[in-house]
């Protein structure tokens, strides 16, 4: 037998108090291509990190050729034979090809001066073995995205990468461009590279790799022989996560229609799909929870804002909101329809971090608490606080900084914000991201005593059991198209994971 | 804010309002002690009436930028705005009463309408701003950076086609100047204008949003808040602002020169706005703590020109870039701390220690130059004493481990 070219051994990594890995140990032998499958938030992008170099305090022990390393640095990882092709990729869009091929490691003639002519040539030579003939002094952020990852290939080409890792890296090209990277990676593997491929794709994964390593919850589950599995075996190790066992009580009983959206796009200019949104219809009643699944990039959070009237374009189709039809084109109109929308990106998104938390819950319904032309301090206070007893917030009064509350009370804060404004229709964008086990079943049960009040609520989450938890719905989003959509007693965290990971250029267009 | 933690006293001790008061009065002793001619103690009147009136016109356009500053923008053109609002100012009332004007007694309804139309124009140059910024997408630096030079010429032109030529306006009716000149005067309307702002940022709606806008303007507008009409009605005051200055200091300086008038005043603003606790990055910063701030700034300004003596508005630019680094280091968070924190210890640190000695040698040079116990040699020793200094505390630092940045 030979010796594995990387071996994982007992690796963990925490964040905080949030557990990315937990003893992973597999191993990749040399020249295979070696898949790795698992949900959002599985650990993939955690260990590729430790993997480059970009991580670098972990516990367990990482082996390249058999010899224990322990990377300090991207530099590290690359001396041993490793590059990385990240999901974003990470080029100076304002350098010539050339120049972001041999970023840091410049050739030079003499000491002082670059010499770009060697470098363009050099750079040429590497494009040429990639089959690829864009002149190498051409701007990298001039290129289509597919070219844009060719240029990261090649730079991982002239580092002398033994072994590539490749994180999703077809999830933004198009068709003939993902045959192209096929074409690529076959005559990379024929000079004997050895590849990590990271995807959630099943055709994809299935038509490339030697073997597939599924992990869960930063967990090993198994690694498996292509040749001797199958798609749906993989889907099932990927989601096999033991639901946690919480009792929200029964479900509630479906009210009148609230909300009805019918066939809404929402246009990507420039992006090989050239739709964000493409088509998608839903229906939702009142004391009704509505899931969103879909992986990363499906375009929960594009449906949502479309919805609020956030989104950067004019999307296109119609929005019923309560028997009244609105294309809402500022959030303003949104929260007037009687829309609310609890977005993503706490941190960026959502909180004033310049002001206390009475103030945070305030912000949207201030009309409310104005006597004259003077906001009235009372009136003011009075709001937060039904809000901090009514969603039981955490904190020591109003006037501490929002900042100095938890997650999930920062999130409490942003729910009871919208709730004053009196919303028909809540939109929680993945409303426990960042939030504590303890916090999270809080929030459940917060969504579920909304929704017996008659409001309808619409939740999207990457986390599969949350889903199942909470809603009496789930429809399926892949790659901005409704694959699936599930009534709560049919839904199964494989029959969604299935529908999840169709790749749009296999749905046939309409 | 309301009630509980920290201890009332605590805050009050802790706010900038209340550090600037207390910088201000050691300010005022120090120059009492300092100043050879006791000019504080033999002619406080005077003084005081100085400084007021000097404070009251960088108040009014520094509550402006305040105001932009707060809601996340900034805005480099209240000195040329100065300028050509004096400049529209007399244009109108040239163009309204010609004979008035020219007789040294302009009608009521010219000086009216003048002001009107001096505040309207004001009130177009923030819609200008606005509407580059909101609707072109231009950041606000570059915005008011093109108004900054554009205005100015532009009133340069407008002089001479009313005025026959000449390259300046001259203040036209004797008894209207000390009308709009006097300090009582001016100061009330400030004072009116000072509460209408103060009122609008802490009592209404519309300052919280503007606050919010400037703290996280993407949340601001996912809250449902109109973020492009806040900032039109921010830059417009800004501009407001800085026209009322304008026809002040028409009269102030009996004048209007657009080429030179005003010139740079827009540094000042934000350097008054952030001396009283705005924060360059928005959502943070009162209309009393810019006060505040303005009266800071102008007092030492002028205590230096009671210690120096002649010829000391020289060093107006200076004292406002070292007040603006000190203030702004101690107000940082977690910044300006004397102990444990590592300034020297590194190659620029080190670097830096010969530029530092050399500029206090110099200061010394120009602030005690004409004393008559000044020689050459004290400044040289005076510099060497700084770099001697400054080198001691670099070697304690290096070898006192902190976490330094890297």
């Amino acid at each position: 037998m030979t010796q594995p070219i990387i071996s994982i051994q007992n690796i963990s990594k925490n964040f905080g108090g949030t557990r990315a890995l937990h003893q992973v140990s597999f191993d990749v032998m040399p020249g295979e291509l070696h898949a790795i499958c698992g949900e959002n938030g599985a650990g993939k992008s955690t260990l590729m990190k430790i993997l480059s170099g970009v991580i670098t305090s972990y516990e367990g022990d990482l082996a390249v050729d058999g010899k224990t390393v322990h990377f300090t640095g991207t530099r590290d990882a690359e001396s041993v034979g490793i590059s990385i092709i990240h999901q974003e990729l990470n080029l100076v869009e304002q350098l010539s090809i050339a120049a972001n091929i041999f970023l840091g490691r410049e050739f030079r003639s003499g000491y002082l001066f670059r010499n770009d002519r060697a470098m363009e040539n050099a750079a040429t030579e590497l494009l040429r073995s990639l089959d690829c003939d864009i002149p190498p002094y051409k701007l990298a952020g001039s290129l289509r995205v597919g070219d844009q990852q060719l240029i990261e290939i090649a730079k991982a080409l002239s580092l002398d990468s033994r072994i590539l890792v490749m994180d999703e890296p077809t999830s933004a090209l198009t068709e003939a461009e993902v045959e192209r990277l096929y074409r690529v990676i076959a005559k990379l593997r024929h000079q004997g590279t050895t590849i990590l491929y990271i995807s959630h794709k099943m055709d994809e994964v299935f038509q490339l790799s030697d073997r597939i390593t599924v992990l869960r919850d930063g967990q090993f589950i198994a690694t498996r022989n292509t040749n001797e599995t199958s798609a749906s075996e993989i889907t099932k190790l990927m989601v096999g996560r033991d639901i946690e066992s919480l009792d929200l009580g029964p479900r509630n009983a479906r009210g009148q229609k609230i909300l009805e959206v019918k066939n809404l796009s929402l246009a990507w200019p420039g992006h090989a799909r050239g739709y964000r949104l493409k088509d998608v219809s839903l229906e939702l009643y009142r004391g009704e929870v509505l899931g969103i699944a879909g992986l990363m990039g499906a375009g929960r959070t594009e449906l949502l804002e479309c919805l609020f009237g956030a989104s950067a374009l004019t999307p296109t189709g119609e929005i019923i909101l309560d028997g009244q039809s609105i294309m809402p084109r500022h959030p303003s109109e949104a929260k007037k329809a009687g829309l609310a929308l609890v977005t993503e990106d706490r941190k960026r998104l959502g909180i004033f971090n310049t002001m206390n938390v009475g103030r945070n819950i305030t912000m949207c319904s201030l009309q409310d608490a104005v006597r004259g032309p003077m906001l009235n301090q009372r009136s003011e206070q009075e709001l937060s606080e039904s809000m901090v007893s009514k969603l039981r917030i955490k904190t020591a009064g109003l006037t501490p900084p929002i900042g100095s509350l938890s997650g999930g009370n920062q999130q409490k804060c942003i729910v009871g914000r919208w709730l004053l404004t009196h919303p028909k229709v809540l939109l929680l964008d993945d409303p426990t991201r960042g939030v504590d086990v303890g916090a999270k079943a809080e929030l459940y049960r917060v969504i579920r005593s909304l929704c017996s009040e008659g409001l309808g609520v619409i939740v999207t989450s990457s986390e599969l059991p949350e889903l199942l938890t909470l809603s009496d719905r789930i429809m399926v989003l892949s790659e901005g198209r409704k694959t699936a959509e599930f009534a709560i007693a049919d839904a199964t965290q494989e029959r969604i994971m299935e529908a999840a990971t169709q790749s749009w250029q296999s749905i046939p267009s309409a | 804010m309301s009630n509980d933690s920290p201890s009332y006293a605590g805050r009050l001790w802790s706010s900038v309002e209340f550090k600037l008061i207390l910088s201000w009065l050691l300010v005022v002793i120090a120059t009492m002690a300092l100043d050879t001619n006791h000019t504080y103690w033999y002619s406080s009147a005077d003084s005081a009436q100085l400084i007021l009136r000097q404070t009251v016109l960088l108040g009014f356009f520094a509550l402006g930028s305040a105001i932009i500053i707060i809601s996340g923008g900034i805005d480099l053109s209240s000195g040329s705005v100065i300028a050509m609002s004096a400049t529209v100012f007399g244009s109108l009332m040239i163009v309204l009463d010609p004979e008035g004007f020219k007789a040294g007694h302009v009608s009521t309804m010219a000086v009216i309408l003048g002001i009107a139309g001096t505040l309207l124009v004001g009130a177009m140059v923030g819609t200008l701003h606005a509407w580059l910024i909101t609707s072109v997408g231009l950041p606000p630096f570059v915005a008011t950076l093109a108004t900054l030079v554009g205005l100015r010429s532009f009133s340069r032109g407008l002089t001479p086609t009313l005025t026959g030529g000449k390259s300046q306006i001259d203040f036209p009716d004797a008894s209207l100047r000390d009308a709009l000149k006097d300090v009582t005067t001016i100061t009330i309307v400030f004072v009116i204008f000072a509460l209408i702002l103060w009122f609008l940022m802490s009592r209404t709606v519309i300052g919280r949003h503007l606050q919010a806008m400037g703290g996280n303007e993407q949340a601001a507008k996912l809250s449902g808040i109109r973020t492009d009409r806040l900032k039109w009605l921010a830059y417009v005051l800004g501009a407001v602002s800085a026209s009322i200055v304008g026809i002040i200091s028409f009269a102030d300086n009996g004048s209007a020169k657009p080429d030179i008038m005003a010139r740079g005043y827009e540094l000042n603003a934000i350097a008054g706005s952030v001396i009283g606790g705005c924060s360059l990055q928005g959502g943070i910063g009162t209309i009393p703590g810019t006060i505040l701030g303005c009266l800071f700034l102008r007092t030492i300004i002028d205590a230096v020109q009671k210690i120096v003596g002649a010829g000391a508005d020289v060093f107006e630019g200076m004292i406002v870039g070292i007040v603006v680094v000190v203030a702004v280091t101690f107000s940082q968070r977690g910044g300006g701390k004397l102990v444990g924190k590592k300034y020297f210890s590194n190659e620029i640190g080190w670097s830096v220690i010969p530029t530092l000695g050399i500029l206090s040698g110099l200061s010394f040079l120009l602030f005690f130059g004409k004393r008559e116990w000044y020689a050459p040699y004290q400044a040289v020793v005076f510099g060497l004493v700084v770099i001697g200094a400054l080198v001691v505390r670099a070697v304690l630092e290096s070898r006192t481990k902190v976490s330094g940045q890297s």
